[in-house]
């Protein structure tokens, strides 16, 4: 079989797995039934790679059976103990292989999406459970101290080590968020579906799930060991985001590089947001996927990997996007290109998108603008009207004469009094500045007369009560963009503030404000 | 929105408070200098010191935690350096210019295709009015002009009611 072990693997796994996932217990049998079917014995790595340590004895086991055989090796109490990592991982790969069949989540371990693209796409010769359990298994043991001690234990059958490796990764890193996305997902090609695995293992553990199938493609590359490792991390991480989905070249070093580049594709599962993860990533991990195709070692981001990644993540990805890390893994949605350059571009159309609803938010009167050019329109005379704004109140500061005595603190109380009354004027932008904003202090005629000649806080509710009456005067300075004419009658009522010796005595209606003490408790 | 204000107001760390205190201080000084001028150039002058107050304050607020705020600073620095012999700005200014210089080449290939997208005209009026707005690509002017455009309602805000505080004490 082309797809390889793994492939078989998968394909086995999901059969039986997707209902054995769910329970450590059950995923014994069905390892053991897709261990049957893979022929490698990378099944063996694949146990290990999970962060058991006890995987670790399983991969050993597994690695040593270098043929079918192998698989027999995977006894349902090898598999039993790597339940965690391994099983996640394997788990994942089946899962993702048998898409159909179940997302038995049980391997939660790695984003069951990077698994699942992977392991889907492999699963389809039948082989995906037992390639991705193999990689699962390896990676299960994800932990970065574990794993590599583990997979040295196996004999290196690169190949299905890899693939193994990849498909554990996978497993592990779906962490089972992933994992139930990635199977359904999975289903599609068994050879990405090892490929996710090993990447999403890998991903998982360094930080981001992006799930992306660059790792798998890695994974494979490394052999159980690397990319292992990554998955072991991805499931530790749980969730924790993978790295940059970096291709992860070679082995070893590269599997931190898959399993961002896996977790991805496992993310994706989970926010079933396939954002186009790096083109080359996928690629990657596509090929990676396959043992057979990786051995040829590119990480090219060919297009088939990347289309298989599409529509992988296309399953996962139906919604919001993954969290961006550092590196923004981004899944192709159905039926859109995935090409780097357009996933980098959509990405950032999302983000210019994001921004310009919140600006929408904070410009007034912009709620029912559709379309950026006019969205940017209205926030260029916004920002215009703005300054200018400042502009004007700024002149009109330094034409008034100041008070003799600059209490900047009676200022400041009085500005925090004020911003009270005054932010609903300045709020009305829109042309219907109700003129009275009444001072909300409740300034009395009295305070007026007690308060009039000094710059206490009495003269400060004597001025908003004064104010209030200007605020007419003043509230349409809020209108300018839309009524430039006001500037000009703005300007006479700086003039006539200016002259404005004794404001009515009678205080205007006070909203609620507080009564002249609470203002100063306040200072 | 009165309630949000009311809470930013009683936090004496908030934009609005520290604006305010800046901005008062600074018209102290202002007055001080100036005595209230009667000629029109003195007026002038009175105006364009209070308004680079305005300016200089509020950026000092937001301090340099953002783009825009350093690149109003250092115009601001730049400016008064200009000007003539008068007290020299910090030496901040320089290390300001260099961030933005720095900047503004990274983002040359992101600003070719922002202009695509949004508009050439309008991004290159954003930029404009936007201070530090050259050297930032679509996705970060966006959400400078955000923050730009909160400071500025704050801004205007405070001048308005200080304005008013005067204008009434003035009689």
């Amino acid at each position: 079989m082309e797809m390889g072990d793994k492939d078989k693997f998968e394909l086995e796994k999901r059969s039986d797995n997707h209902i054995n996932y769910h329970s450590p217990d059950s995923m014994p049998s069905d390892w053991r039934y897709s261990s049957a079917n893979v022929a490698n014995s990378s099944l063996g790595l694949v146990s290990t790679d999970n962060q058991m340590p006890v995987c670790r004895g399983d991969l050993v086991g597994v690695s040593s059976c270098s043929s079918a055989s192998m698989v027999d090796s995977f006894s349902p109490g090898q598999w039993d103990h790597p339940t965690n990592s391994q099983y996640l991982g394997f788990c994942d790969i089946s899962v993702q292989n048998n898409a159909s069949t179940s997302n038995p989540m049980g391997i939660r371990k790695g984003g069951p999406a990077s698994l699942r693209t992977g392991l889907d796409k492999t699963l389809d010769i039948g082989w995906n459970p037992p390639s991705s359990m193999l990689k699962g298994g390896i990676f299960l043991p994800t932990a970065p101290g574990v794993l590599p001690q583990s997979l040295s234990q196996f004999p290196e059958d690169s190949a299905f080590i890899e693939r193994a490796a990849s498909g554990l990764k996978s497993l592990s890193v779906v962490q089972g968020q992933k994992n139930v996305m990635n199977m359904g997902d999975s289903s599609r090609d068994t050879s990405l579906s090892v490929e996710h695995v090993a990447i999403e293992g890998s991903p998982l553990k360094n930080e981001k799930k992006s799930g992306s199938l660059v790792r798998s493609h890695d994974e494979a590359k490394q052999g159980v060991g690397g990319s292992g490792n990554e998955s072991e991390e991805a499931e530790f991480s749980g969730g924790g985001r993978q790295d940059k989905p970096s291709k992860l070249e070679g082995n070893g070093g590269e599997q931190s590089a898959k399993s961002p580049a896996s977790k991805k594709r496992k993310r994706n599962g989970q926010d079933a947001d396939l954002d186009q993860a790096k083109g080359t990533q996928q690629s990657v991990e596509a090929a990676k996927d396959n043992p057979e195709v990786q051995q040829k070692g590119d990480e090219n981001p060919t297009s088939t990997p990347i289309k298989a990644t599409g529509k992988q993540c296309k399953l996962g990805s139906q919604a919001s996007d993954p969290p961006k890390e550092e590196y923004i893994h981004v899944r192709a949605r159905r039926g859109q290109a995935t090409n780097s350059h357009s996933l980098a571009e959509r990405v950032r159309r999302e983000k210019i998108s994001e921004r310009m609803k919140f600006l929408q938010d904070l410009v007034p009167g912009c709620s029912k603008v559709t379309g950026k050019a006019v969205m940017l329109d209205e926030i260029i005379n916004y920002v215009q009207s703005l300054q200018r704004q400042v502009e004007f109140l700024s002149m009109k500061l330094a034409t008034v004469n100041p008070r003799l005595d600059f209490n900047t603190e009676g200022l400041l109380a009085k500005d925090i009094l004020h911003s009270r009354a005054v932010s609903s004027s300045t709020l009305a932008f829109s042309a219907e500045v109700p003129m009275v904003y009444p001072p909300f202090n409740a300034s009395q005629p009295g305070f007026i007369q007690a308060s009039f000649p000094g710059m206490e806080s009495h003269s400060d509710m004597l001025r908003r009560a004064i104010n209030s009456q200007l605020t007419p005067m003043t509230g349409g300075f809020k209108e300018t963009t839309q009524l430039p004419n006001a500037w000009d009658d703005e300007l006479h009522n700086v003039v006539q503030m200016g002259y404005v010796t004794c404001a009515p005595q009678d205080s205007q209606d006070i909203n609620g404000s507080l009564p002249p003490g609470h203002m100063k408790a306040e200072l | 929105m009165n309630p949000h204000h009311h809470s930013s107001y009683l936090n004496p760390n908030s934009l609005k408070s520290r604006f305010t205190k800046n901005f008062l201080r600074s018209l102290i000084k202002i007055n001080k200098q100036t005595p209230f001028p009667c000629r029109p150039t003195e007026m002038f002058q009175r105006c364009h010191k209070v308004k680079t107050a305005a300016d200089k304050s509020l950026a000092c607020a937001v301090g340099s935690r953002r783009v825009w705020s350093r690149a109003m600073l250092c115009k601001i620095r730049n400016r008064a350096l200009r000007r003539g012999p008068q007290k020299p700005p910090s030496v901040r200014r320089i290390i300001i210019n260099n961030r933005t210089m720095k900047k503004g080449f990274n983002c040359l290939k992101e600003k070719m295709n922002d202009d695509q997208e949004a508009g050439i005209d309008q991004t290159s009026k954003l930029r404009k009015l936007v201070p530090g707005g050259e050297a930032m690509d679509l996705c970060n002017l966006l959400d400078e002009a955000a923050h730009y455009i909160k400071c500025l309602n704050t801004q205007v805000q405070e001048i308005h009611d200080a304005e008013r505080i005067e204008s009434l004490g003035k009689d």
